[in-house]
């Protein structure tokens, strides 16, 4: 990301401020382990699959009676087809899958321009680090796309999940109830008195604009100056700055896990979201991260969900 | 009785430049567009013209204390009518068309929905323009020869109409923690590091005088130089405060976290 190693910062602040420095990893709670494996088909069948890891290595895994998988609808984890890019959530030290995720994309950003009439042609705003990028929402979504969207034009914000086909990303399912102001109109955060909360609960969502394996996470609440983002610092969840380096500890309240994450870059799009997460029970308002794949999927996330209830602590 | 009409010149000169400080320093705090919305008159723009109309309203307002400082001419004086006369219909129609938003009067400390009270203290003003054009005497001659009883007398009914003085004070007392606070520039940090006193006792060791990493935590800024010897030397300065608290830190280049095997 071009900033000097922010790994280095971490051992730096505690030396300065003479507390323990932390490592990135998971927590105890949350029983067996999670391990996301990224990676390229190169062969499927009902109880095995074989993958090309992004650093060429392959890997073979065996895939579980009860195994569910997602390529734009659920189907048999062996009619997935082959060449295709998955993330798998997999147990017994990372060789048992249970949950494949074929070719998922997030699109979350602003509208900028919206064409066509039948199948809706997007273009989106992902924020000055993400650039731009156009979506395909076909005919056969845009009812179920549109009534989570009543806001459909642009200048305010849009997430959908959906699949990467023949190189266009077509959004198939809504991932938020879109917030009702436009983008560039985030409400304030709620008043904070004196003495911090430890311990911050709001919406975790995942973006798919992380590198394949990369761990980490993108946070609204850094100073322009440092991130070199212009819109960063915007959130309507009382958040505390943070650095690029510094750790999260983040708890996912649904599936009970926790995790020691290290913030990779500046979530200035997850900041203009004040939206609320439904996975179990009703968060408070406002996204506090955005995580990559493979670290949302090892906290236990679903990616067809979007979202996990979570509170966050400094690690 | 000119002593009586010119009273409230002062006031109005003082209350003019304040809502221009104000509007432009909304302007110039970089705050999201969006959040103009909120802010008076301005509502009733279309997006794109929301900051030139508060910029716009602040130099009028800039414009007419200057003339009511320095000349009599009826221009400023009726001019000033006028601009409170018509504030007072925009205040009323906004209070009608967008009863959620703040009359902006004072940039953002001017939030707070449109009520009777600003409503009444444009009213107010008004009729404190009216006497001052037929004063007959310049403003900067009411600053001269000050008639402080009445000066004072039409402040205080101002600032009992005043919304924003409710809002300073809840803004004084629930004051949000600092680690949510936006903070002082990179630069404001470095000055102040490097008046301090811990800096004067480590900036002999030190191989640059600008720092080759800096990150902000909490309340804490860091500033991370190297030494001579190439280990880094790390600053934390508190975000609060002139004098902040400073802590610093050696660190030599391998202290890498270590892992060490441990045998059976």
């Amino acid at each position: 990301m071009g900033f000097p190693d922010v790994e280095r910062r971490r051992v730096l602040a505690a030396a300065a401020l003479g507390r323990e420095a932390t490592t990135p990893g998971p927590g105890p709670e949350g029983g067996e382990p999670l391990r996301a494996v990224t990676g390229e088909i190169l062969d499927v069948s009902p109880h095995m699959i074989a993958v090309e890891t992004p650093d060429g290595r392959q890997e073979r895994l065996v895939i579980a009676p009860w195994a569910t998988a997602w390529h734009g609808g659920d189907v048999a984890p062996a009619d997935l087809p082959v060449r295709a890019t998955v993330l798998m959530r997999a147990l017994r030290e990372g060789k048992v899958v249970e949950r494949i995720w074929a070719d998922t994309v997030r699109l979350t950003g602003t509208i900028v321009s919206i064409e066509g009439r039948k199948d809706v042609t997007v273009e989106l705003d992902c924020g000055p680090h993400r650039g731009r990028r156009t979506i395909v929402i076909p005919y056969r979504a845009t009812g179920r796309l549109r009534v989570r969207h009543p806001q459909f034009e642009p200048g305010y914000l849009f997430d959908a999940i959906g699949v990467r086909k023949d190189g266009a990303a077509l959004a198939l399912l809504p991932a938020t109830s879109q917030p009702a102001y436009p983008a560039r109109a985030v409400p304030p955060p709620p008043p904070s008195y004196a003495g911090a909360q430890a311990r911050i609960a709001g919406t975790i969502t995942w973006s798919d604009v992380f590198d394949g394996e990369e761990r980490g996470a993108a946070y609204p609440m850094v100073e322009r100056s440092d991130a070199g983002c212009p819109d960063a610092g915007v959130s309507c969840a009382a958040l505390p700055y943070l650095a690029i380096g510094s750790l999260l500890q983040i708890q996912n309240v649904c599936a009970n896990r926790s995790a020691v994450v290290p913030i990779v870059a500046c979530g200035c799009v997850a900041g203009r979201f004040c939206d609320r997460c439904v996975e179990c029970g009703t968060s408070p308002r406002g996204r506090i991260t955005e995580l990559s794949p493979a670290s949302y999927v090892e906290l236990g996330g679903d990616l067809v969900n979007g979202c996990f209830n979570a509170q966050i602590g400094l690690g | 009785m000119t002593h009586v009409l010119a009273s409230q010149v002062p006031v109005l000169i003082v209350l003019l430049v304040l809502g221009t400080v104000a509007k432009f320093s909304v302007v110039r705090s970089g705050r999201e567009p969006g959040e103009l919305a909120r802010l008076g008159p301005a509502v009733l723009m279309p997006g794109r013209l929301q900051q030139p109309a508060l910029l716009l309203c602040g130099v009028v307002e800039l414009v007419l204390a200057a003339g009511l400082l320095v000349s009599a001419h009826p221009l400023f004086r009726w001019g000033t009518v006028t601009f409170f006369a018509l504030s007072t219909y925009v205040l009323l129609e906004l209070r009608r068309r967008r009863p959620d938003a703040g009359c902006g009067c004072f940039g953002e400390v001017s939030s707070a929905p449109v009520g009777l009270r600003s409503i009444g203290r444009t009213v107010v003003l008004t009729g404190m323009a009216l006497m001052a054009v037929w004063a007959g005497t310049p403003g900067w001659t009411a600053f001269a020869e000050p008639a402080w009883g009445f000066t004072l007398a039409g402040a205080a009914v101002l600032a009992v109409l005043s919304p924003e003085i409710d809002e300073l004070v809840d803004r004084a007392r629930h004051r949000a923690p600092c680690e949510q606070r936006r903070g002082p520039q990179e630069g404001v940090s470095l000055a102040r590091l490097k008046s301090s006193g811990t800096w004067r006792a480590h900036a002999a060791q030190l191989a640059a005088t600008e720092p080759y990493d800096s990150w902000r935590e909490l309340c804490w800024r860091f500033f991370a130089f190297q030494n001579h010897e190439r280990d880094d030397v790390v600053f934390a300065v508190h975000l609060a405060g002139r004098r902040p608290a400073v802590r610093v830190a050696v660190v030599s280049a391998e202290s890498l976290p270590e892992y060490t095997t441990v045998s059976a």
